[in-house]
């Protein structure tokens, strides 16, 4: 019983690699990490907020695109992927993103995709920089020599997206609660989803 | 009992490495390279005096690189040891009580808001398009412009960015590559940086100043430039010219890097290069030419660099000689080099 304490740990240890929600293939061959939220007491206006709050809490790493009257919110935005062995690590690229979110009265839904890796190689100075202005989409195939480093390079962006979407996520739940606006929100009817 | 004690510690090592993987960014970042060649002259001597990359038909060693960079808050530092011939007496003389290894880079940085930074310490050189780590270069032999510029300056120097497109960098720095300036801070050194276009980033640097037991002050005025053509096409420039006063010599030169990316993995580039030696007083000026075309396959953190390199000597100040010992104009050697990064 006591040897068998540590392997419960490890089990669990272990299985906390595999819970990330891999990314999908959307219909333009693109990875994607797509989801819809339901929030049944959130009107749109109050989701509204909570997403400009956090665009403002972002402001480093997101660059919104659209406008924040659009009905659908555009931003870009970049991840750095750290290469790591046991408890050090050093940054091995960023992959550059977009970011699309959706608010509706009772849910929003949101997406990342237009994955694209620019490696990072060590400058003059011991940095770690962008080894070119040209990022490479992250669906490319490697070819065999990269295989394995592409493989991480993808695993890696999938544990950044879920972070980042658990992170959003727990933004757009909001604290204080926001008063509907006196103005009724047209819906558009042709889009289901 | 010691059994239970190592795999509960195993256990408790991964987790906390698996935590360690969700933090964006590590408390301690260790990173470095490796790097061993082999070369051979044509003339089955060593004609090309390249930095690096110097020793005639042997399996040689380039070096190992170690560096460590923490943040804090708006402080960072980064210290970077290399040991082997590349970092060692091939870049730097190496002082007489025989040291050991020799630092790349020790400094510290403060940032004291988005825009304004300031660095003290012993750093790379921010003049030139080549440096010492072979994992910063595409080319493993080394350009004669590289080979006469500074590879390191210590000193203190603040930069300013005035937004993504344009900064400035002003410092007072020692002589070239020494830890301890004998003549005081002698040199002053700016650097304006201007990124007017996507994928286009240039350097316009200048350094001058009065070294301990020269002639006169040195001046070197420097233009580095990257440009990112297309996704595959990127072109690089290096030029550069340096004079010590009163007509004591000095030298200028360019060097284009055209690069091509077959893919991610596989890219091909040249170099090549214009080299003037001035004369001192009365004594010409000699000129060298000098043709480098490189591959680069990466595979994981290995890069193969095959490389065949032709250069010309038309007024023999590089002493080449043919495999008769005969003097000769011209030179030309193969290499095929490993680097690996971590």
């Amino acid at each position: 019983m006591k040897l068998l304490t540590p392997f419960i740990l490890l089990f669990f240890t272990l299985a906390a690699f595999g819970q990330d929600k891999p990314l999908l293939n959307d219909d333009r061959g693109k990875l994607i990490f797509y989801e819809v939220v339901v929030l049944k007491e959130a009107t749109k206006d109050s989701l509204d907020a909570r997403l400009a709050a956090f665009f403002k809490n972002s402001a480093k790493s997101l660059k919104q695109k659209s406008l924040a009257v659009d009905s659908l919110i555009h931003a870009s935005g970049k991840m750095i992927i750290n290469k790591t062995a046991l408890v050090l690590s050093r940054p091995s690229g960023e992959v550059l993103y977009n970011f699309y979110v959706e608010n509706r009265d009772g849910k929003y839904r949101f997406w990342l995709t237009d994955f694209n890796f620019i490696p990072y190689q060590r400058d003059r100075y011991g940095n770690f920089v962008p080894s070119t202005t040209v990022g490479t989409p992250l669906e490319t195939k490697p070819g065999k020599l990269n295989a394995g480093e592409w493989a991480s390079y993808l695993k890696a962006t999938t544990r950044a997206v879920n972070a980042f979407a658990e992170r959003f996520k727990e933004a757009m739940k909001g604290r204080a609660a926001v008063q509907p606006a006196v103005k009724a929100v047209p819906v558009n009817p042709t889009q289901k989803w | 009992m010691k059994f239970r004690s190592l795999l509960t510690l195993i256990t408790l090592t991964i987790a906390s490495a698996a935590s360690a993987q969700e933090t964006v960014e590590a408390p301690l970042q260790i990173s470095g390279s490796v790097d061993t060649y082999f070369k051979y002259d044509f003339a089955k001597t060593p004609n090309i005096k390249t930095y690096f990359a110097s020793e005639q038909n042997s399996v040689s060693i380039g070096m190992i690189d170690l560096t460590l960079k923490k943040s804090t808050g708006k402080a960072s530092f980064v210290g970077e040891l290399s040991f082997g011939p590349r970092g060692q007496a091939q870049s730097i003389v190496p002082s007489e009580d025989g040291e050991s290894f020799h630092i790349q880079n020790l400094y510290v940085n403060y940032a004291f808001t988005d825009k304004f930074t300031m660095t003290a310490g012993y750093m790379g050189t921010f003049i030139g398009y080549e440096v010492i780590s072979p994992v910063a270069n595409f080319n493993y032999s080394t350009s004669y412009l590289f080979g006469a510029g500074p590879f390191q300056n210590a000193g203190i120097k603040g930069a300013y960015a005035f937004s993504d497109k344009v900064s400035l960098m002003v410092g007072l720095f020692n002589d070239w590559n020494v830890y301890q300036d004998f003549n005081g801070v002698s040199h002053v050194g700016a650097q304006l940086m201007v990124a007017p276009v996507k994928g286009l980033t240039a350097y316009l640097n200048a350094l001058s100043g009065f070294s301990d037991g020269a002639d006169g002050v040195g001046t070197i005025v420097d233009l580095t430039a990257a440009y990112q053509v297309t996704d595959k096409f990127k072109l690089g420039i290096n030029a550069a010219d340096y004079s010590v006063s009163n007509d004591n010599g000095g030298y200028s030169g360019a060097a284009l890097y055209p690069q091509y990316a077959f893919t991610p993995a596989v890219s091909l580039g040249l170099r090549g290069e214009y080299f003037n030696i001035k004369g001192v007083g009365a004594a010409t000026d000699a000129s060298i030419l000098s043709g480098t075309l490189s591959a680069n396959i990466k595979a994981g953190g290995l890069t193969f660099i095959p490389e065949v390199r032709l250069d010309n000597d038309k007024d023999y100040t590089q002493a080449f000689v043919k495999s008769s010992g005969a003097a000769t104009k011209t030179a030309s050697q193969f290499s095929l080099a490993a680097v690996y990064a971590f």
